[in-house]
C-alpha cells in the first residue's frame, strides 16, 4: 500500500466534503438532498442520556429476579458517547497519548498469529501497521521464536477473525468478559472486527441499493477506504453517484487512479466510472492513464468500448460534445464491423447532431449489413427530414409493429408522404397498406391527410369518410372538420355543412365562414364519382374495396381550389389578423404589405368575391418574395377563372413561373373554361380542340365529357356522341341520359 | 480533543465491564431451555432460522432471538444474534431492518421492505439488554431504530394513530383500501419502551388505538379480528389477504397479556373464538364461516390458551404444555415467551 489507509480515507472524505474541518457537522451539512441520512446522524446526537434511559427502562421491568448492576458511569463520559465521531475514533487504532510517560505495551498477538499461520502478507501488513502506530516499536526478529505467554482464547479469537467468523468472535469476546470480568479485548482486535463488520454491512447495503447506508458506513469507517480493498471504494463511489453526488463519486474514482496500482483494478475503475459518470466527468479521470515503457497505454484494451460508450452517450445527450478521436475510433471500428452495430451508433450520433446526410449514410451502411428496426427507423427519420417520405414508408413498413417508436416513425412517414405538395402518386398497394395501418393504429394525422389526398384526387366521398374517421378518433381535430365541411359543401350537402358549422360554432372561424359563401364552388362539383375507379380507399374496410391501381393522378383543377395547405394557411392568417368577414372585405387599402394582401386575397376567395380577390392578389404580386409572388399569381389566376376571365387567367398564370403542379392545375382549368366558352359561342370544333388539349393533361370530368358529347352531336358526329353519353350515363348522369334520348329521338325522327 | 474523549470512553467501558453483576439463580428463560432453542434454531452467524418456512430468516425472528437471549441472560448469544441482525438486515437507508433473508438467494435479502413488528422487537430487546448490561451501544442503536419506526411507520390518519405493517405498501397512498394494519404487529409491552427511546405522545396513542381496535373489530361468527384490516372506511378485511385469524393473529392474546392488558372480555372473546373442541388447541380460523382450517396443537400454541385460562380461572398450566421440546421455530418461540411471562408474573400458574 502506497499510503496509510487512514490517510487515504481522509483524503477521499475531505475531497468529498465529509470532513473539511472535522466533526459530524460537515457530514450532516453536506447531506442536503437526502433527509434520511441527516436524520440518522442527528438521531445519535439527540439521544437521551443513556444512563437515565437505562434507569427508566429498568424501572419498567418490575422483575427483581435479575439484580441490575449499578451503572456507576461518569456523566461526562456520556456526552462523548453521543458524539457520532467518537465511535469512529474508538474504532481507529488509538495511538498512545503524546508525551505519555510509559512506553505502551504493544499487542503482538495478531503478529504472532499470522506468523504461526505462515500468512506473510498479513504479517507484513501487521508489522507496518504497528510501526506506524508505535514509532519506537521494533518488530521481533523472528515472531515464531519469541517466547510467547500464550493466550489460547485470544488466539482462538484471531483464528475466528481470520476465517471471517465475526459473529463468533463477538460471541467469544462477550463470553470471556462474562467469565473474566477484568478481561479487555485488545483494541486491535476490536478495531479490526469493527471494520470487518462495517465492510460486511457496506457490501450488503450496496447489493440492496441502500446507498445512503453505504455512504454513511464508509464515512464512519475511514479505514475501510483504501487501495487494499478497491471493491469498497467502488461501492462507495457508486453510492455517491446514485445519490446525486456525482462529483464525489468522481473524487473516489480519481482517488483510486491517483493512488492505487493494481492494473486490473485500475482498468475496472475507469470502466465503472465511464458506466456511471457523465462523459465530462470521465475525461479528467482518463488523464491518470499511465504510459508503459514500450509506449503502450494502460487503458488501450478498453478504449474501443469507451469510445463506443461515449458516442452512445452523445446520442442520448446531444448537448455534449465529445472528442473527435472517439468518433474517429468508432468509424474505424465500423469499417470492420460485420453486424452493423457501430455504423448504427454513428447513424444515431449524426442524426442527433443534425448531420442528416452523414446519418443517412451510416444508417444505410448498417442496414446493408443487418436490416434492423433501429437502422430502418434511423434511416426513415433521415428520409423524412429530407422530404423523401415515400422511401421512409417503404423502409419502415416491415418494422412498423416492432416497437412504439418504430410504429410512430412509420406513421409519421405516411402522414408526410400524403401531405406532399404536390400530392405524390402513391401506388395502389402502398396506399392500401397505409390505409390498413392507419386504421389499425387509429392514427389521426394520416387519416386526415388521407382526406386531403382523396380530395386532391377528386374523390370527395372517400375524403368525407376519412375526415369522418379522423374525427371519430379525435373529435376536436379541426382540420378534419374543415376538410369535411368544404367537401360536403362541394357536394352541395348543405345540411351536413350546417351541422358541422353548428358543432364548431365559436371554435373555428374558417368553418363559420364557410356558410357565408354565396355560391358553391364552380365547375364540376356535381360529379360524385370519378370517371375511373376509386383511387383513395376509404376506411373502415380499405382492403375490401379492391381499387385498381391508379397509374396517374386524376385531377381537376377547380375542384381543389385551393389545396388544403394553401387554404389552411391563408385562412388562418386571414382570420388571425382580421377575424371576420367585414374585416376581410375591407379591401386592398387595408393590406399594408404584400403578405397581408395575399392573405386578404385568399380570404376574399373563400367569400367568393373573386373580383376583389384579384385586386388583392394583384397587389401581392408586387412582392419581392418569390414564394409570395407565385402564390399571388396562382390566386389571381383562380380568381379570374372564377370570374370567367379565362384569358386573363392564362396571362396571370404565365406572369410568374408556377410549380409544375400548379401550372398543370391552372392549365387544365383554363382549357376547360375555354372549351365551355367556345361551346357557348357555338364554336364546337374549337371546343373540341380545347377539350383534347385538356385531356392530354387530365382525363375529362363527367361534365366536360357531357360537353364533348354535345359538341359531337352538334357537329353531327352521332356515333361519337352516343359512345360518350352511353359511357357517362352508366354513372347515373342525367345530362348524358338526356343526350342519349335526344340522339335516339333524332334518329327515330329520321326514320 | 476527540482523542481525550476516546480515552475517557475506554475508561467507561472498563468501568461498566468491571462493575459487579449479581447473577440471579435462574433467568426467566432457563439455560437448558434456551440451549435447546438455540441448538435447533440458531446458527453460528447469529441467524435465527425459521425451519417451517424453508429455513429463511426474518427481522421478526432476529427480534425474538434477541429478546429470548436477553430473557436467558445470555450476553454472548445476544451479541451473536445482534451481529447478524445489524450486518445483514439493518442496512436500509431509513434505518429500519430489511425483513426477509433467504439462505440460497443472492443477495440474501429478497425483500428489502421492513416488517414493523420485527423492528419493534429488535429495538425492544436492544433497549432491555442495553439497560441491563449497561451497553450504551445497544441503547443508542435501540433509540435510532425506535426513531426510524416512529418516523416511517407510525402514522396519524383521520385522528387515529396507527402502526403501518411496513414502510412501503400499506399506507393510504399505497393501496386503494389503505391504510391497512395488522393488529398482531402491536407488541404492546414494547410500546412504552419505544416511548422512552424516542419520546413522542404517539406511542401512547398507538397503544390506545391498538387496544381500541381489538375491542371493536369482530368479524364473522367467531367475533375475531382479521390479520390484515383495511381502515379506509369501516374496518374490514383487507383486499388480497386471507380472511382469517391465523399464525399472525394468534400472538395477539400473548402480546396483550405480556403487555399487562387485563381486559377480561377481550381476552375471553379471543380465546373462545380460537379454542378447539379438545379444550386446549388453537386453530386457523376462516372468519366468514367461523370454521377451523387447521388445528394447532403444538404446546407453543396451546400455552397461550393455558395462560389465559390460568389468569382468568386460576387453572395451572399442565406439565405437557410446560415441557419444552422444540420442533418448529414459531411455536417454540411463543412457548418460551409464554413460559417467561408466567415465571415472572404468574408463578402460581406453574
Amino acid at each position: 500500500m502506497p499510503l496509510k489507509p487512514q490517510l487515504l480515507a481522509a483524503t477521499i472524505l475531505a475531497v468529498g466534503g465529509f470532513y473539511p474541518d472535522g466533526g459530524h457537522e460537515a457530514l450532516a451539512g453536506s447531506a442536503a438532498p437526502r433527509g434520511a441520512r441527516i436524520e440518522r446522524v442527528m438521531a445519535a446526537a439527540d439521544l437521551p442520556d443513556t444512563d437515565t434511559l437505562a434507569g427508566k427502562i429498568r424501572a419498567t421491568q418490575s422483575s427483581a429476579q435479575i439484580p441490575l448492576p449499578d451503572p456507576g458511569i461518569d456523566d461526562t463520559a456520556h456526552i462523548v458517547q453521543f458524539d457520532p465521531t467518537a465511535e469512529a475514533q474508538t474504532r481507529s487504532p488509538t495511538p498512545p497519548t503524546a508525551g505519555a510517560a510509559e512506553e505502551p505495551e504493544v499487542d503482538e498477538s495478531a503478529l504472532r498469529y499470522f506468523a504461526a499461520r505462515g500468512d506473510t502478507a498479513r504479517l507484513k501488513a501487521e508489522i507496518a501497521r504497528l510501526r506506524a502506530l508505535y514509532p519506537n516499536w521494533q518488530p521481533p526478529a523472528d515472531p515464531l521464536a519469541v517466547p510467547q505467554h500464550r493466550d489460547a482464547k485470544l488466539e482462538a479469537m484471531w483464528r475466528l477473525y481470520s476465517e471471517g467468523k465475526y459473529a463468533e468472535v463477538r460471541r467469544a469476546i462477550a463470553e470471556r468478559q462474562a467469565s473474566e470480568t477484568t478481561w479487555q479485548a485488545p483494541a486491535d482486535l476490536l478495531e479490526r472486527l469493527s471494520v470487518a463488520e462495517a465492510r460486511v454491512r457496506l457490501v450488503n447495503a450496496s447489493e440492496l441499493k441502500q446507498y445512503d447506508t453505504v455512504v454513511s458506513v464508509g464515512a464512519e469507517n475511514p479505514s475501510l477506504l483504501n487501495c487494499a480493498d478497491v471493491d469498497v471504494l467502488w461501492r462507495v463511489a457508486e453510492a455517491f453517484v446514485k445519490t446525486d453526488r456525482a462529483s464525489r463519486g468522481q473524487d473516489a474514482y480519481r482517488f483510486i487512479l491517483k493512488n492505487c496500482t493494481n492494473p486490473a483494478e485500475r482498468l475496472a475503475t475507469i470502466q465503472k466510472a465511464a458506466a456511471l459518470l457523465p462523459y465530462e466527468s470521465v475525461q479528467p479521470l482518463l488523464a491518470f492513464e499511465k504510459t508503459g515503457t514500450d509506449g503502450s497505454r494502460e487503458f488501450d484494451s478498453v478504449r474501443d468500448a469507451l469510445s463506443r460508450s461515449f458516442v452512445a452517450e452523445a446520442n442520448r445527450r446531444p448537448e455534449i460534445s465529445i472528442d473527435a478521436t472517439y468518433l474517429e475510433r468508432v468509424k474505424r471500428l465500423a469499417a470492420n464491423d460485420t453486424n452493423g452495430t457501430d455504423s448504427l451508433l454513428l447513424g444515431w450520433y449524426y442524426l442527433r447532431h443534425n448531420a442528416m446526410p452523414e446519418a443517412e449514410k451510416w444508417f444505410r451502411t448498417s442496414r446493408d449489413k443487418s436490416n434492423t428496426a433501429s437502422a430502418s427507423q434511423g434511416l426513415a427519420l433521415t428520409l423524412i427530414a429530407r422530404k423523401a417520405p415515400a422511401e421512409a414508408e417503404e423502409v419502415m413498413f416491415r418494422w412498423k409493429d416492432d416497437s412504439e417508436d418504430a410504429s410512430a416513425t412509420y406513421l409519421a412517414a405516411t402522414a408526410n408522404l400524403l401531405a406532399g405538395d404536390p400530392p405524390p402518386e402513391v401506388p395502389g398497394p402502398v396506399l392500401q397498406r397505409i390505409a390498413a395501418a392507419v386504421v389499425e393504429k387509429r392514427y389521426v394525422p394520416t387519416a386526415q391527410q388521407m382526406g386531403w389526398y382523396a380530395r386532391a384526387f377528386n374523390q370527395p366521398q372517400a375524403a368525407i369518410r376519412w375526415f369522418q374517421t379522423a374525427l371519430q378518433w379525435k373529435a376536436d381535430d379541426e382540420p378534419s372538420a374543415y376538410g369535411l365541411a368544404i367537401t360536403q359543401q362541394q357536394l352541395n350537402n348543405h345540411a351536413a355543412v350546417e351541422d358541422i358549422r353548428r358543432q364548431w360554432a365559436g371554435r373555428s372561424q374558417r368553418i363559420a365562414n364557410l356558410g357565408l359563401l354565396t355560391s358553391p364552388p364552380p365547375a364540376t362539383t356535381r360529379q360524385t364519382t370519378p370517371p375511373t375507379a376509386t383511387a383513395v380507399e376509404a376506411p373502415p374496410a380499405p382492403a375490401a374495396a379492391t381499387a385498381p391501381t391508379v397509374s396517374a393522378p386524376v385531377r381537376v383543377a377547380a375542384q381543389r381550389a385551393p389545396g388544403p395547405k394553401v387554404t389552411e394557411k391563408a385562412t388562418e392568417r386571414a382570420t388571425a389578423s382580421k377575424g371576420n368577414r367585414t374585416d376581410c372585405a375591407l379591401g386592398t387599402a387595408s393590406a399594408a404589405n404584400s403578405q397581408q394582401a395575399l392573405s386578404l386575397g385568399w380570404c376574399l376567395m373563400n367569400l367568393n368575391r373573386p373580383l376583389e380577390a384579384s385586386e388583392a392578389f394583384e397587389k401581392a404580386a408586387q412582392s419581392n418574395v418569390q414564394s409570395v409572388r407565385e402564390d399571388a399569381a396562382y390566386g389571381q389566376s383562380l380568381a379570374y377563372l372564377r370570374l370567367g376571365l379565362t384569358n386573363k387567367a392564362a396571362i396571370a398564370a404565365t406572369q410568374t413561373p408556377q410549380t409544375g403542379k400548379r401550372a398543370a392545375e391552372l392549365q387544365t382549368a383554363i382549357l376547360a373554361d375555354r372549351a365551355v366558352s367556345a361551346f357557348n359561342a357555338k364554336r364546337y370544333r374549337e371546343a373540341l380542340v380545347y377539350l383534347d388539349q385538356r385531356a392530354r393533361l387530365s382525363p375529362d370530368t363527367t361534365d366536360l365529357a357531357v360537353l364533348r358529347g354535345y359538341a359531337y352531336m352538334n357537329l353531327g358526329m352521332y356515333n361519337d356522341a352516343w359512345k360518350i353519353f352511353e359511357f357517362v350515363a352508366e354513372t347515373g348522369n342525367s345530362d348524358a341520359s338526356r343526350g342519349l334520348a335526344e340522339i335516339r329521338d333524332m334518329q327515330n325522327g329520321y326514320r | 480533543m476527540r482523542r481525550t474523549f476516546s480515552v475517557v470512553l475506554a475508561f467507561v467501558v472498563l468501568l461498566a465491564a468491571g462493575s459487579s453483576v449479581v447473577r440471579a439463580a435462574e433467568p426467566l428463560v432457563p439455560e437448558t431451555l434456551w440451549a435447546a432453542y438455540k441448538a435447533k434454531f440458531m446458527d453460528d452467524s447469529g441467524r435465527i432460522i425459521d425451519n417451517a418456512n424453508g429455513n429463511i430468516s426474518h427481522s421478526e425472528g432476529q427480534g425474538y432471538g434477541l429478546l429470548l437471549a436477553y430473557l436467558a441472560d445470555n450476553r454472548q448469544d445476544f451479541e451473536q444474534i445482534w451481529y447478524f441482525t445489524r450486518t445483514e438486515l439493518l442496512v436500509r437507508d431509513d434505518g429500519l431492518a430489511a425483513w426477509k433473508w433467504e439462505p440460497q438467494a443472492s443477495p440474501h435479502v429478497t425483500d428489502v421492505n421492513n416488517a414493523t413488528d420485527g423492528d419493534i422487537l429488535i429495538a425492544y430487546a436492544l433497549a432491555l439488554a442495553g439497560s441491563r448490561w449497561s451497553n450504551a451501544g445497544y441503547l443508542r442503536q435501540a433509540a435510532m431504530l425506535a426513531r426510524a419506526i416512529l418516523q416511517h411507520t407510525v402514522v396519524t390518519t383521520k385522528g387515529r394513530t396507527l402502526l403501518l405493517p411496513a414502510a412501503e405498501g400499506f399506507a393510504v397512498d399505497d393501496r386503494a383500501d389503505g391504510p391497512v394494519i395488522n393488529p398482531s404487529y402491536w407488541v404492546f409491552e414494547a410500546l412504552p419502551i419505544m416511548g422512552l427511546l424516542a419520546p413522542s405522545p404517539k406511542w401512547e396513542a398507538l397503544s390506545g388505538e391498538g387496544l381500541g381496535l381489538l375491542k371493536r373489530i369482530q368479524f364473522g361468527p367467531k367475533h375475531l379480528p382479521a390479520e390484515w384490516i383495511s381502515l379506509s372506511t369501516q374496518p374490514k378485511p383487507a383486499d388480497g389477504f386471507e380472511q382469517e385469524y391465523g399464525y399472525n393473529a394468534l400472538r395477539i392474546p400473548l402480546y396483550l397479556m405480556r403487555g399487562g392488558v387485563t381486559d377480561k372480555d377481550l381476552l375471553r372473546r379471543l380465546r373462545e373464538g380460537w379454542l378447539q373442541s379438545d379444550g386446549v388447541s388453537g386453530g386457523i380460523i376462516d372468519l366468514p364461516s367461523g370454521r377451523t382450517k387447521a388445528v394447532l396443537d403444538d404446546p407453543g400454541y396451546q400455552i397461550i390458551n393455558h395462560i389465559a385460562a390460568c389468569i382468568s380461572d386460576g387453572k395451572r398450566i399442565t406439565p405437557d404444555v410446560r415441557r419444552f421440546n422444540p420442533v418448529l421455530y414459531f411455536p417454540s418461540t411463543l412457548q418460551l415467551l409464554g413460559l417467561a411471562f408466567v415465571t415472572e408474573k404468574h408463578p402460581e400458574c406453574l
